[in-house]
């Protein structure tokens, strides 16, 4: 074997924090459960812990963790407080729990998930309390005063993705309310769920960055999901130090 | 000066962010308690303690915690943080069971099994026809066609249920085995039959109560799945009547859209007898109007109107028959 294709097949190893490393194509994620799989995911024994494979194909964050040209990574602090509008299972979730949370939520992080559908907060509740550190919200994205009294002042960072209609307008509603400076906000955009413009996908992608640079976000970046996601892209936002 | 309060305490800060006063809640700290209060800040009311320190303080400015410096409010202790993990599972779970009793959930699982059951019924119901006209030659199909499941079903052979059905069997016979198939089929018909009427007459009850108005209007089974198609009462109270029209017809919609293709007159609307029983040339005039209506009765239900009697659907009556006599010929 060459030397070439044999590092393609072990893969270079990049720790993203201490419980996330990309391993060649791969993203693992420290499982902060051992032993148990949330949605069927791969377990591999690395370095004397047990990892999850973080799998792109079902979740966007995954997928735009792996595609971003940031320095740094697109996770929140460790022990920090994080905003997911629009939870649906929990797949995503689980993952941000093994980074920020670990086991038994050992370091003191909280994630705010939210959905308005039953059926999702039903799969959420029963994720939560397996991991502490995940609360639940049955509510309506799109009426951020309602989750005020889960918020403990302003969050780091802030995820979308709720593939609705006007997405964009309750997004940014969303950072104005709660997103704190310097914190990062992150846009699931679907663009078959907007209005269809002549442009396709690439206007939406644009409009939505537009929007976000007009309330006073910076974006850092637009990394577009084809090939995992059809007309997904995810959005970069970062709020200035004196933002609200 | 700020007064500021979360779940667990209110603070009045002055303009240089020194605590000048507080009140702090800590009798009977348990999730069920701390799950109260997290719903009431959440419909945006205040807590015991910031309306103490409010009228203390009648010229502080009622301000958010996120509207604060950084640093000002408090972190929480992990004991508060189990609390709050505790109360919100509380909450959510509460939330779920709520959903269960939803008309909407439950019509959307009636509509659904009543056409799944439906559409077994007609294909089994279709072979037993057949199948029973093998044996039984002489019989008009089309004629007996709904008493030929339930006399196979229950004689106990196959000339006990020609001579119910007062036809002759066929001189070939059937085998004790086919005949058993044969008859153990016509049975599982009429079973389906029966549970067809118990989902249907699950339907009637349901949508009566749930879309008064609508079912008055064009009859609690096509109300409930109007209602189900439009994901819901309250969004089919939303939809532009236009959406309303063609709801069940987005196959033919989207490939008028994609194709230009004709658009389509009415979709599940169709399935009632004023647009149905109407000469072609109408029934687009008939269910356009109809579906106005629908929207109003809709409105009515899902935002506490008084509900339609056969008053007001009389009135609608009059204009389908208004219709049908303005347009006695197709338009040339």
């Amino acid at each position: 074997m060459s030397e070439r294709s044999r590092n393609k097949s072990r893969g270079k190893t990049t720790k993203l924090s201490s419980t996330v490393l990309v391993k060649g194509r791969g993203l693992w994620s420290k499982n902060a459960v051992p032993g148990v799989k949330v949605r069927g995911e791969n377990l591999r024994k690395m370095e004397g812990d047990e990892w999850r494979n973080w799998s792109p194909r079902h979740s966007k964050l995954a997928a735009g963790i792996l595609r971003t040209k940031q320095e740094s990574s697109l996770l929140p602090f460790q022990g920090s407080q994080a905003l997911y509008l629009g939870a649906g299972h929990g797949t995503t979730i689980s993952h941000i729990h093994d980074h920020m949370c670990g086991v038994e939520n050992e370091m003191g992080g909280s994630i705010v998930a939210v959905d308005v559908s039953p059926r999702c907060i039903r799969d959420l509740i029963s994720l939560a309390k397996k991991r502490p550190g995940i609360l639940p919200l049955l509510a309506d994205a799109r009426k951020p005063e309602s989750l005020r009294p889960w918020l403990n002042g302003r969050v780091d960072w802030l995820f979308q993705d709720v593939s609705q209609a006007g997405q964009v307008d309750f997004f940014l509603d969303a950072c104005e309310h709660f997103l704190a400076a310097e914190g990062i906000a992150l846009l699931s955009l679907k663009s078959a769920s907007e209005r269809a413009v002549s442009g396709g996908s690439e206007e939406h992608y644009s409009n939505a960055a537009k929007a976000m640079e007009e309330v006073g976000l910076e974006v850092l970046e637009v990394i577009r999901l084809k090939g995992w996601e059809e007309q997904h892209a995810l959005i970069i936002g970062c709020a200035p130090h004196d933002w609200k | 000066m700020r007064l500021s309060w979360d779940w667990r305490l209110a603070r009045i800060f002055d303009d240089a962010g020194e605590v000048v006063d507080e009140s702090i809640w800590d009798a009977g700290r348990k999730a069920s308690t701390v799950a109260e209060r997290l719903s009431l800040l959440s419909a945006g009311r205040q807590t015991d303690e910031a309306r103490r320190l409010g009228e203390r303080f009648p010229e502080a400015v009622a301000t958010p915690i996120h509207e604060l410096p950084d640093g000002w409010w408090p972190m929480m202790s992990d004991t508060e943080a189990d609390l709050i993990q505790d109360a919100t599972l509380l909450i959510a779970q509460a939330g779920v069971a709520a959903a269960s009793s939803d008309p909407d959930r439950r019509l959307e699982h009636l509509v659904g099994a009543g056409d799944e059951i439906r559409a077994s019924w007609t294909t089994i119901e279709a072979r037993v026809i057949e199948w029973a006209g093998l044996f039984l030659p002489e019989i008009d199909l089309d004629a007996r066609r709904n008493d030929i499941p339930k006399a196979i079903a229950v004689a106990e052979s196959l000339d006990l249920a020609a001579s119910s059905l007062e036809t002759a069997s066929s001189p070939t016979g059937i085998s004790d085995s086919e005949w058993v198939a044969l008859s153990q089929w016509a049975k599982g018909v009429v079973e389906i039959e029966e549970r067809l009427q118990f989902v249907e007459s699950a339907i009637r009850e349901v949508a009566i109560v749930h879309l008064p108005s609508t079912s008055a209007l064009i009859g609690p089974l096509l109300a409930a799945r109007m209602s189900t198609a439009a994901h819901g009462r309250e969004r089919l109270a939303r939809l532009p009547s236009g959406t309303v029209q063609v709801l069940g017809a987005e196959t033919s919609f989207f490939l008028h859209l994609r194709d230009g293709i004709p658009v389509p007159k009415h979709g599940h609307l169709f399935q009632h007898p004023w647009v149905s029983r109407s000469p072609r040339w109408i029934r687009g005039k008939v269910a356009r109007m109809l579906s106005g209506k629908v929207s109003i009765a809709a409105r009515l239900d899902a935002y506490g109107g008084d509900p339609w009697g056969a008053a007001e659907v009389e009135l609608v009556e009059a204009k389908v028959a208004d219709i049908r006599k303005r347009h006695p010929k197709p338009q040339r």
